[in-house]
């Protein structure tokens, strides 16, 4: 096994988990404009309760993710942090006012100084995604151009709005409601509190069929504007894509039976199957048409003590995370 | 304004706001054990109180820290792609095992600020022990790039691309080991005096309880710890600097001739045009012995090199100088708790020794920022020493102008939040 290849696979599942855990709590954020961003205290309590304990590790997914491109994928790094200039900036913007919005409001003072703070968090937990998608949708769309010296050819300032990147950013914004959303459903299902699980459970339905119908309009708009990646799903990735479907339809259907540990089940692979199967149908390329794994790795030596490194971490990290989910996670949490 | 002004000074404005939170980040943990573990010792809520407490403040300033962390992650390719391009993967190790410790570090703050309720208080006080670990360890991972870029080594290039590198040796240079002992004790100044100021200046306005005493014992028992051994670890470092980076030692010193028996200047301010270093008090062939242990051994000066490859001397000169001048308040407050405690079998209760703690606080952060300026600053013209310009490192994307006045506005509105939240846990 070649270690790029092993890294790679790594930072791909890094990016999986950043989606269905910190796009989760991105995804509560968004909820908030349903109420105009007066949502009852109840229900706003369900929330902080359910994102309180996890969301600082759920975030870190993506500091892994980050340093694994620029230790493993040098070349790719700097062509991505080039080129995405303006919406990197924009989805950290995001991510700073989501992390610090969150925990302002939990330790405000007044009412006032609450309701600000959960707008914050609101507007910001819908900005990072929305940005982030639009990166990927941008590296997707293979119209990022570099000149020998690896300066960005496009444009800084628009260079990255492309069709695919501004499906993708609004995709990036639906996949976070719908997992919260069935998420939250089950979190509000074991508190026992039978009337906010219904709602819910309408807003986790209603968001799973909107992004049913996106992902078809997705595919359509892969096949006729970026053909490699259409090319990559057809060839590869397809079982992929055919276990998302499958996947998000047993979620649904588990939704309307109140299976609602099924249903998250069925959520996270649905959108895990997808994030996979954009990195399986983008392999080799990287940040195409011109960056691949080839061109952009690290020495060998690097990517084997990346691999260890990585080694260690699952070593440390898998017993650490469980110990974590099953404390505030486990079948009974606890009444407030 | 010229971008690669505008990139360092955002560099500069995130990393010197991260640090102080840092810090915190490292000092806490250690202070909210101690408290902790006081109270299964001796059952006496009022220390449990006090950590309760305390864990919230731990819980604000780590949300801050964690978010203006990941700034830091992005702005390293937002703002100097070449520089990461070329040399990421040499640093790629230390950032990797950074990124597992902070992600331990984020687990355990979960399970240790939410599970007050749901544990054994003997496991929850074991819960708060991976997050102290692993903030060590950040510090530990995060300095050792730092130190890199100081003292590169343990990579080939070919052209100006990366063939072949050894991460433990890049991570095992030079500068690694002097900086990162520096850092630790320093987080420990910050944070013990930080903790010590807050507490005195409620004494000083009459409030008074057991709890208030136990919390500033604590904060001035850690401060008073690391004074004295960093001016041990500042003497180390700044003769790493004299060997391994001797343009910067001479700028901080303010040293613009190579000469024998050079003297030790206190104070002074450096004119690069006259090259000479002005009002400053010299002890003759000081620094000589200081650096190297003998009066008459030459120091290089400035003069090794031509202007091009010299830093801003002024700027790092003074910032030795304040962080010296701070060091050594530092350890008077030391000597003062010491010789108290000696004589009186207490600590030190007076309102002049309460004064003093209020500013020793904000000072020992000023110290921290000078120190990074002295490293950082002292480094210039360089990205990485002797390897990669700074101004060949910064992106050419336009408007970092824009980005530099974004990020004072958020900072801004950061530090406006995080003092509000505090101000409004202390008065619960």
């Amino acid at each position: 096994m070649e270690p790029d290849l092993i890294l790679l696979g790594v930072m791909l599942i890094g990016l999986t988990l950043y989606s269905l855990l910190g796009g989760a709590d991105f995804g509560a954020g968004v909820w908030e404009f349903n109420t105009a961003l007066r949502a009852p205290e109840k229900e706003q309590a369900l929330i902080y309760r359910a994102i309180g304990p996890v969301w600082e590790a759920n975030h870190v997914w993506l500091i892994f993710v980050v340093v694994g491109l620029f230790a493993g994928f040098p070349g790719a790094f700097s062509a991505i942090f080039r080129a995405l200039w303006v919406p990197l900036l924009l989805a950290l913007v995001g991510i700073v006012f989501r992390g610090v919005g969150f925990i302002f409001r939990t330790y405000a003072s007044g009412i006032s100084e609450k309701y600000m703070w959960g707008a914050v968090f609101a507007f910001a937990s819908t900005g990072a995604p929305f940005f982030l998608g639009a990166s990927l949708g941008a590296i997707l769309s293979g119209e990022l151009e570099f000149t020998d010296d690896g300066g960005f050819a496009g444009d800084y300032l628009t260079g990255w709005i492309s069709s695919m990147s501004v499906f993708s950013a609004f995709f990036g914004v639906g996949v976070c409601a719908f997992l919260a959303a069935v998420y939250l459903t089950r979190e509000a299902h074991l508190a026992g509190d039978g009337a906010l699980c219904k709602k819910w459970r309408t807003r986790a339905m209603a968001s799973g069929l909107w992004m049913g119908v996106l992902a078809i309009v997705g595919l359509g708009l892969m096949a006729a504007e970026v053909p490699y990646l259409w090319e990559g799903f057809k060839t590869r990735a397809w079982p992929l894509i055919g276990g998302s479907v499958a996947a998000g339809c047993f979620s649904l259907w588990a939704l309307r039976r109140g299976r609602f540990t099924g249903a998250t089940v069925g959520a996270a692979l649905a959108v895990a199957s997808v994030v996979l199967g954009g990195g399986v149908a983008l392999y080799p390329a990287l940040v195409p048409p011109a960056i691949t794994v080839e061109s952009a790795r690290a020495p060998r030596d690097v990517l084997w003590a990346l691999v260890a490194c990585v080694v260690l971490g699952v070593a440390i990290l898998t017993p650490s995370m469980i110990y974590l989910l099953r404390l505030f996670k486990g079948k009974k949490p606890a009444a407030a | 304004m010229e971008p690669l002004l505008a990139a360092r000074l955002q560099m500069a404005l995130t990393l010197g706001f991260h640090i102080v939170f840092a810090c915190f980040g490292m000092g806490l943990p250690i202070l909210l054990l101690v408290a902790e573990g006081r109270y299964l010792k001796t059952g006496d809520a009022e220390w449990r109180t006090l950590a309760r407490r305390w864990s919230s403040a731990f819980a604000v300033l780590f949300a801050v820290g964690a978010v203006s962390g990941t700034v830091l992650s992005f702005e390293m390719g937002l703002l100097w792609p070449r520089f990461m391009g070329t040399y990421g993967p040499v640093l790629g190790l230390p950032f990797t095992l950074e990124a597992i410790a902070f992600f331990v570090e984020a687990i355990f703050a979960g399970i240790y600020l939410y599970g007050w309720d749901r544990m054994s208080p003997r496991a929850h006080w074991l819960s708060g022990f991976p997050i102290a670990i692993a903030g060590l360890a950040s510090a530990v991972f995060v300095v050792t790039a730092n130190a890199w870029m100081n003292c590169p080594r343990g990579f080939t290039l070919q052209g100006d691309k990366l063939i072949a590198a050894e991460p433990i040796k890049a991570m095992l240079n030079p500068a690694s080991a002097p900086q990162v002992v520096h850092m630790i004790l320093a987080a420990g100044l910050v944070c013990g005096f930080g903790v010590a100021s807050v507490y005195a200046a409620a004494r000083l306005l009459g409030k008074d309880s057991p709890r208030m005493r136990h919390a500033m014992t604590l904060g001035l028992v850690m401060g008073v710890i690391c004074a004295p051994l960093q001016a041990v670890s500042g003497d180390w470092a700044a003769r790493m600097v004299a060997q391994t980076q001797p343009v910067k030692f001479a700028a901080l010193e303010g040293q613009f001739k190579t000469e024998a028996r050079a003297p030790l200047r206190i104070g002074g301010i450096p004119d690069p045009e006259s090259e000479t270093t002005r009002y400053a008090i010299e002890i003759p062939g000081g620094l000589s012995w200081l650096a190297f242990g003998d009066a008459d051994h030459v120091v290089k000066g400035l003069d090794q090199v031509p202007k091009s490859d010299r830093p801003p001397v002024p700027i790092v000169h003074l910032a030795f100088q304040a962080m010296i001048g701070i060091g050594l308040f530092l350890l008077a407050i030391a000597a003062w708790t010491g010789v108290s405690l000696a004589w009186r079998r207490r600590l030190p209760q007076s309102r002049p020794f309460l004064w003093t703690v209020v500013v020793a606080g904000p000072l020992a952060a000023i110290g921290l920022e000078a120190g990074w300026v002295v490293t950082e600053v002292g480094r210039q013209p360089w990205i990485a020493q002797g390897w990669m310009r700074t101004r060949d490192a910064v992106t050419n994307a336009p408007g970092i102008g824009w980005s530099l006045a974004a990020a004072v506005a958020i900072y801004a509105i950061l530090t406006a939040g995080t003092i509000v939240a505090l101000r409004h846990l202390a008065r619960k």
